[in-house]
């Protein structure tokens, strides 16, 4: 331990502890957000109404899975608070969610889009929507230049109204025209 | 049987049926090439497009898809030492330094021929091993198949992921998820809260294409600006060698053979895919060979067992799914999902009912593995530029193919709602390291356990009968030692890391 490779080592391992104790209390918290849920969701299927016909109604099978679930989620949590006990070193957790999102900025971004999308679809169709959609998550991903914003273009055009007239024509799929364009 | 045989070849050799299946094999090799880009989301792709055709004819698109994909994560794996899939990692070992060695024709054309040769044995089995095991399953009563079912759920939490509790976790979240909407025997709602969105359940591709496609997508732009692939580095010659390598292959018999059963055995395994079997394949066969210390350094025998045990997998997951109706993979479900959405019910019954159908899927799969080789032997060259497309437009433009599939199911604009949530769900599952394979085979597999369930205690309220029946208690036995021998191994796994400080844990 001696040896400056032997000392790095040691870091090294003492941060991916840190680490893992931080990664460990996220999913802490999604078990119990997990737990919880299923908590919720059994006793709203043990209010469904017990079948005339049959032992097992309607509310036994989602009642029992949940109650699985929760009990599931129980263990996990117990031994989640276990190990980060263990491994403490849980100081500046903020930042490293921050560090966290910030890594991730793109695929939030790109999932805020996706939403925007799917809600203007119906509104502006698919032509009009995926042309605006795909010219923004292109440039979002790649950056602003001249060279990009040609490329995006027409590979924007080509996906947003040559898919729809492909599916149109040859998969006899129709895809939302859009409020817009309905009249 | 020999009728339904025809008939389904018949089917299969339409020329329409040929031409998409050409352009299956081409789309699923093109597709597995992109690192980031697995064989999953290109079969969940290619769904929304085969609604319009008939089902066999949409169900060998689909295979040949499927089979074009294990072989396609070869070419980056062997060219730029990035397995193009999850299920050519252990290819990464030996094709690379080959090619790097000099002789990246070699190392492709033996990854072809293996991959080849590992889908047609695996095919040989299929054939031979799905009827009789259809037969039996047929006979089995609803307790055998709960259990079966509960099973066939542990092994996939406990061979999938690091973590066996979130394997289990996310299996159960995906039992759950299916109970919304409809029950499956008596259509009362449950659980929708008196809300529109939820009231006809979550269709299952739905779940599907936001679980994994939506899921995978987002992970794909993390991290940007920060290890960019390095260049790549193809040769403009390539010498293929095809037929010297094709001898080359059928060689090492021993080598091929163990290998491709490997990839069978572990595909009929549910939830144990094309990554495990490629990985076990190799050790295998390292632990075989006489000269063990060539492997890792381009030796043949490494592509080959690499690359026939994934390949296998494609037929050994057909094995459960059309003998018992239970998917051996996340593929195996979406195809067996596709018949559904034609109205086929899979099961046992459906080498019966729909002999021609099952029959024609072997034909296909034979047809779609000989289409793979002309395909690569013919424009190999071609491929290896696919992974050159940069990340902006293949993101994008797959993210607006999942909406397409998503929407097209069922033309309700509420589905797309839903995937949007779905996909955010499987993003945080993902970033979580949950594995994302139990969840769907959960969904899948609910309404099937519960119908099962039901219907055992309709005709005996006892549940104890569970236990008395003997299939159905081995079969529980089998799923308690499952999670045991998981749990004793990670355990272990512990024990030894602990002075060490386990690093590989989490990622």
């Amino acid at each position: 331990m001696t040896t400056p490779n032997g000392k790095s080592a040691a870091a090294d391992a003492s941060a991916s502890a840190a680490l893992r104790a931080k990664t460990e209390v996220a999913r802490l918290i999604s078990y119990i957000v997990f737990g919880l849920g299923s908590v919720y969701l059994s006793i709203r299927a043990g209010e469904l109404p017990t079948s005339r016909w049959e032992p097992l109604g309607a509310g036994s099978f989602p009642k029992l899975v949940f109650a699985v679930l929760a009990v599931l989620c129980l263990i996990a949590s117990v031994r989640a608070v276990i190990d980060i006990r263990k491994a403490g070193q849980l100081d500046g957790l903020a930042h490293a969610f921050g560090q966290w999102v910030k890594a991730r900025r793109i695929s939030f971004a790109m999932f805020g889009l996706l939403v925007v999308y799917l809600l203007a679809l119906p509104v502006a169709g698919f032509s009009l929507a995926t042309f605006v959609f795909l010219l923004i998550t292109q440039l979002l991903i790649a950056g602003i230049s001249k060279k990009t914003l040609i490329q995006s273009i027409i590979a924007a055009l080509i996906f947003s109204v040559g898919l729809n007239i492909l599916f149109a024509e040859v998969f006899n799929v129709f895809l939302p025209r859009g409020v817009l364009f309905a009249a | 049987m020999l009728d339904a045989f025809i008939s389904g070849a018949h089917q299969v050799f339409a020329f329409d049926t040929l031409i998409y299946m050409l352009i299956g094999s081409i789309a699923g090799i093109v597709a597995a090439a992109i690192p980031g880009f697995t064989v999953t989301m290109a079969i969940i792709l290619t769904l929304p497009l085969t609604f319009a055709m008939d089902p066999l004819q949409g169900v060998s698109v689909m295979l040949s898809v499927y089979v074009g994909g294990y072989t396609g994560g070869l070419i980056s794996a062997a060219l730029l030492g990035i397995p193009g899939t999850p299920s050519s990692v252990a290819t990464t070992f030996d094709a690379y330094p080959m090619a790097r060695g000099g002789e990246p024709g070699r190392a492709l054309s033996l990854g072809v021929w293996s991959s080849f040769f590992g889908t047609v044995i695996s095919t040989i089995v299929l054939i031979v091993a799905a009827p009789p095991l259809a037969l039996l399953a047929v006979k089995l009563g609803p307790w055998e198949y709960f259990s079966l079912i509960v099973f066939a759920l542990t092994i996939v939490a406990s061979l999938v992921g690091n973590s066996l509790m979130r394997g289990l976790i996310a299996g159960v979240i995906g039992l759950g998820l299916a109970t919304i909407g409809p029950d499956p025997m008596m259509g009362r709602p449950r659980l929708t809260f008196d809300s529109d969105l939820l009231m006809p359940g979550l269709p299952f591709l739905v779940v599907l294409i936001g679980i994994f496609a939506i899921s995978q997508l987002m992970s794909e732009v993390e991290d940007h600006g920060k290890g960019k692939g390095s260049d790549a580095l193809i040769p403009d010659v390539i010498e293929f060698k095809t037929w010297a390598v094709m001898r080359e292959v059928l060689m090492r018999p021993v080598n091929l053979v163990r290998s491709s059963l490997i990839g069978v055995f572990i595909g009929a395994l549910p939830g144990a895919g094309g990554s495990i079997a490629n990985l076990l394949a190799y050790d295998q066969a390292k632990r075989g060979s006489k000269k063990p210390e060539e492997f890792g350094k381009g030796t043949p025998d490494g592509v080959i067992a690499s690359e026939a045990g994934n390949s296998a997998t494609a037929g050994g997951g057909l094995i459960p799914m059309i003998a018992l109706g239970i998917p051996g993979s996340a593929v195996d479900a979406i195809l067996m999902a596709a018949l559904m959405v034609h109205g086929i019910s899979v099961g046992p019954r459906l080498i019966m009912d729909n002999a021609d159908l099952a029959y024609g899927m072997f034909v296909a799969m034979v047809v779609a593995s000989l289409m793979m080789l002309v395909v690569c032997v013919l424009s190999m060259r071609l491929f290896l530029r696919v992974t050159d497309i940069p990340k902006q437009f293949i993101v994008p433009t797959v993210m607006i193919c999942c909406v397409i599939g998503a929407f097209a199911l069922n033309n309700r604009v509420t589905d797309l709602y839903l995937l949007g949530a779905i996909g955010l769900v499987g993003y945080g599952l993902k970033s979580l390291d949950y594995p994302l394979a139990p969840l769907v085979l959960g969904v899948i597999l609910g309404p099937i356990a519960e119908t099962n369930l039901r219907r055992a205690l309709m005709s005996d309220a006892d549940w104890t009968v569970f236990f008395t029946r003997p299939i159905s208690a081995v079969l529980l036995a089998a799923a308690l030692l499952s999670v045991i021998f998981s749990v004793r191994s990670v355990l272990k796994m512990r024990k030894k890391d602990r002075p060490a400080t386990d690093e590989q844990d989490g990622d």
